[in-house]
């Protein structure tokens, strides 16, 4: 074990007698006087009921969180008195600006109030009642593999971190254990599919888990925000957005509108992130713009695998037939076009400004023949 | 960098060259044909809904899983095709053993379909009814202020381990995203009530600060779980039993059912886990025995910290006259029995009935047994 108790509380004769003095009635009470705020906080409206911005009270508030976090590295609420030894936990992120962004509460309960669950919501039965014709099937079993891939890296971008976040950041860290939960039930969701239409999974993709292990090995939690909840974020979210819209069957349209909200409140948090961190630390613009530099190559890894790109040509167009698979090779160059150009606002708009202009992205999409938009 | 991808995909003319055939509807559909098996999952419960035991057949099943895992270290997910050049993501644990419960997937099932909402599913302006006492509300929002300090320590280690396990053990980590969540509720949940005491926070408990490192620093999955679901929330869980019976309004038992039940689900992982690895790997026992010495040294420094005990008593008793206080510490002492009893019925289940036996943890059972029969509080 790497750590042990610092004392043998069965020998330990102090404690002893101290349980047995407590025991017999003669309390310490020494918590009794506590150095901490009162407040008595209630729901501002009852029907929203008691949220966490409710909360932002006083001592207990996360806007007087500071900077800097100093003086506390062990489990203590924060608000709470803080005395004897309390143990250092070797938290390593202990920088507001690194990881905080204006709406973490609110997407931490928009996430709760959201709550969905694959196993009954979404129905199921009906793939089989009308099962699709099977090039589609097959298609989407496709995509329902690719897209396990994608929401693995979702999830653990969110839970490699929670660990060395210092504890006064509650809010944050309840955000992303909420963001690990939602990605949970995206693989789950996406694994139910595939194995629900007849086909089963389909082929891993080597050009897309190359750019995923990329994207999972950033080295800043600021990095791992931006192109994990940014850049990847921003192309599930105009993926799912894309193919609710072409969907093939009423569930499948049922379970891209679900995974659309929760995709939704990645990109919201890691926009969010990006302009705290660059509000507060001006002087890392060109380091995360040198980041992406690096980085954005591993989105052309995503949308360019065959495991991605084929299959949704395939859904866009409704089927396999050259017409088809015409019209769907619009839709999804349009797609392409657009999830590029929204990421790039995204960047502009959160701080990362002249993005457009230093990405190599949009000239790629126009050597490969896309008309990218205005941005 | 950590890791840089094997291909600079601006910088690679093959790939560009397929993208633009693809774009231009030359598609290539080599993935049609790949090579897994062709499965039609339907839910046999209807009610239920398709569930994860609904898709356990032939090799996207867990029941077929190998106890180790040799072909994917990939993001891949059990049971697709798998190419070569698949990334190798070093995962820490590939054994099935080592963190396979029974009924795993059942628990997450029963997570996903019991989430529910700190924000609106305690009648929080109900509060305002109540006037509780002076000594009630403080020792209310110092047990409060612990229970906040204790949760989130089960927030960060599931996270911590779930990027450790390989991706084939996908019921596994889908129900510690579940425990992440849950947890963070719990932490939430707590926090919100202690500030709704007109008390606010307390005292935090460094006595039980040090117990919580030790679950965090666990070398190994099994080692963790151990300590965490099995010893550390199966204390808690009784801890919560105990608090719905002594909590001072209905809201308030209403709040410690809902945790309850999220206990009970991780506790549940906990026992079906170490069952599975007396079941398949009874050479582990010594090795288990001897880090319960810690996991039980954790326990005992922990479940006596002043910054619990005593506001258990007053609660308990409720209030802090003589006979309050006499009538809170039997109650809090057969608490306490519960806690250990029941730890020790966990792990006869478990197939362990001899670590009675070699407990310190049981010598203070029975001296605390011994000590309530002499005063009358047992019988």
């Amino acid at each position: 074990m790497a750590f042990y108790l610092e004392k043998d509380f069965f020998e330990d004769v102090e404690l002893f007698n101290l349980v047995t003095k407590v025991m017999s009635g003669d309390l310490t009470l020494h918590w009794y006087d506590a150095k901490t705020e009162r407040v008595r906080i209630s729901p501002k409206d009852p029907s929203r009921g008691l949220t966490y911005e409710d909360c932002n009270i006083g001592s207990y508030s996360y806007d007087r969180l500071p900077e800097l976090i100093r003086t506390n590295y062990s489990m203590a609420p924060r608000g709470s008195e803080l005395w004897g030894k309390l143990p250092d936990l070797g938290y390593t992120i202990n920088r507001k600006s690194d990881v905080w962004a204006d709406n973490v509460a609110a997407l931490y309960e928009e996430a709760k109030a959201r709550r969905w669950a694959p196993a009954v919501d979404v129905p199921w039965a009906d793939l089989a009642v009308a099962s699709l014709p099977e090039p589609v099937e097959a298609a989407m079993a496709q995509l329902c593999t690719f897209l396990q891939e994608c929401a693995t890296v979702e999830m653990s971008i969110a839970a490699q971190w929670v660990y060395s976040i210092n504890q006064e950041f509650l809010e944050l860290k309840s955000y992303l254990s909420a963001q690990i939960f939602d990605q949970a039930r995206h693989i789950e969701a996406f694994r139910k599919r595939a194995l629900a239409g007849g086909q089963g999974l389909k082929r891993a993709s080597v050009t897309a888990e190359q750019a995923l292990k990329e994207i999972l090995s950033v080295e800043t939690y600021p990095a791992g925000s931006v192109v994990g909840n940014l850049m990847l974020g921003s192309f599930l979210l105009g993926l799912y957005r894309h193919v609710a819209a072409v969907a093939p069957s009423p569930a499948d349209f049922i379970l891209f509108r679900f995974v659309m909200q929760d995709a939704a409140r990645v990109v919201a948090y890691g926009s969010g992130n990006l302009r705290y961190h660059l509000t507060h630390q001006p002087q890392e613009v060109n380091v995360l713009h040198e980041y992406l530099d690096s980085a954005e190559h591993c989105l052309l890894g995503l949308i360019g695998s065959q495991e991605c790109l084929e299959p949704l040509i395939i859904l866009s167009g409704g089927g396999s037939t050259e017409e088809q698979v015409r019209v769907g090779c619009q839709r999804v160059g349009r797609l392409l076009a657009q999830t590029v150009s929204e990421y790039l606002e995204r960047c502009e708009r959160a701080g990362l400004t002249k993005r457009a202009e230093r990405s190599r992205l949009p000239q790629y999409l126009q050597r490969m023949g896309i008309e990218g938009r205005e941005t | 960098m950590a890791y840089l991808s094997t291909v600079d995909f601006f910088e690679d003319k093959n790939f560009l060259d397929r993208w633009q055939r693809n774009l231009k509807g030359d598609l290539d559909l080599s993935w049609m044909k790949a090579k897994t098996e062709k499965i039609t999952a339907a839910a046999e419960n209807t009610r239920r809904g398709l569930t994860f035991r609904d898709l356990d057949r032939g090799e996207y099943g867990f029941s077929a899983m190998p106890e180790l895992i040799r072909q994917n270290r990939s993001f891949a997910p059990r049971g697709a095709e798998l190419p070569d050049g698949l990334p190798d993501l070093q995962p820490a644990v590939s054994q099935k053993s080592e963190v396979w419960a029974y009924n795993t997937e059942g628990y997450y099932e029963e997570a996903m379909t019991r989430q529910w909402n700190a924000t609106v599913d305690v009648p929080w302006h109900e509060l305002a009814k109540y006037e509780l006492p002076d000594e009630i509300s403080r020792a209310y929002a110092q047990l409060l202020t612990f229970l906040t300090e204790v949760e989130m320590i089960a927030t960060d280690v599931p996270a911590e381990w779930m990027g450790k396990l390989n991706n084939s053990f996908v019921e596994v980590r889908n129900f510690m995203a579940t425990q992440v969540m849950d947890e963070a509720r719990h932490a939430e949940v707590f926090r919100k009530r202690a500030l709704t005491t007109g008390y606010g926070l307390m005292k935090a408990s460094p006595q039980n600060e040090v117990g919580l490192k030790l679950i965090r620093d666990s070398d190994s999955f099994a080692e963790m779980s151990l300590a965490l679901h099995l010893a550390g929330e199966g204390f808690v869980l009784t801890l919560f039993r105990f608090s719905e019976y002594i909590s001072p309004t209905e809201a308030d038992k209403k709040m410690f059912r809902l945790v309850m039940q999220d206990e009970a689900r991780h506790v549940g992982y906990g026992v079906q886990h170490l069952k599975w690895v007396m079941r398949h790997f009874p050479e582990k026992r010594e090795v288990i025995h001897k880090h319960l010495d810690e996991v039980e040294n954790l326990l005992f420094g922990g479940g006596y910290a002043v910054e619990v005990t005593e506001p258990f008593i007053i609660l308990a008793g409720k209030g802090l006259k003589k006979e309050n206080i006499e009538q809170g510490t039997k109650i809090t002492a057969l608490f306490q029995l519960k806690q250990v009893e029941e730890y020790f019925e966990r792990l006869d289940k478990c197939g362990l009935e001899e670590r009675r036996k070699m407990s310190k943890l049981h010598n203070a059972l029975e001296l605390t047994r011994a000590s309530l029969q002499e005063a009358g509080v047992l019988a």
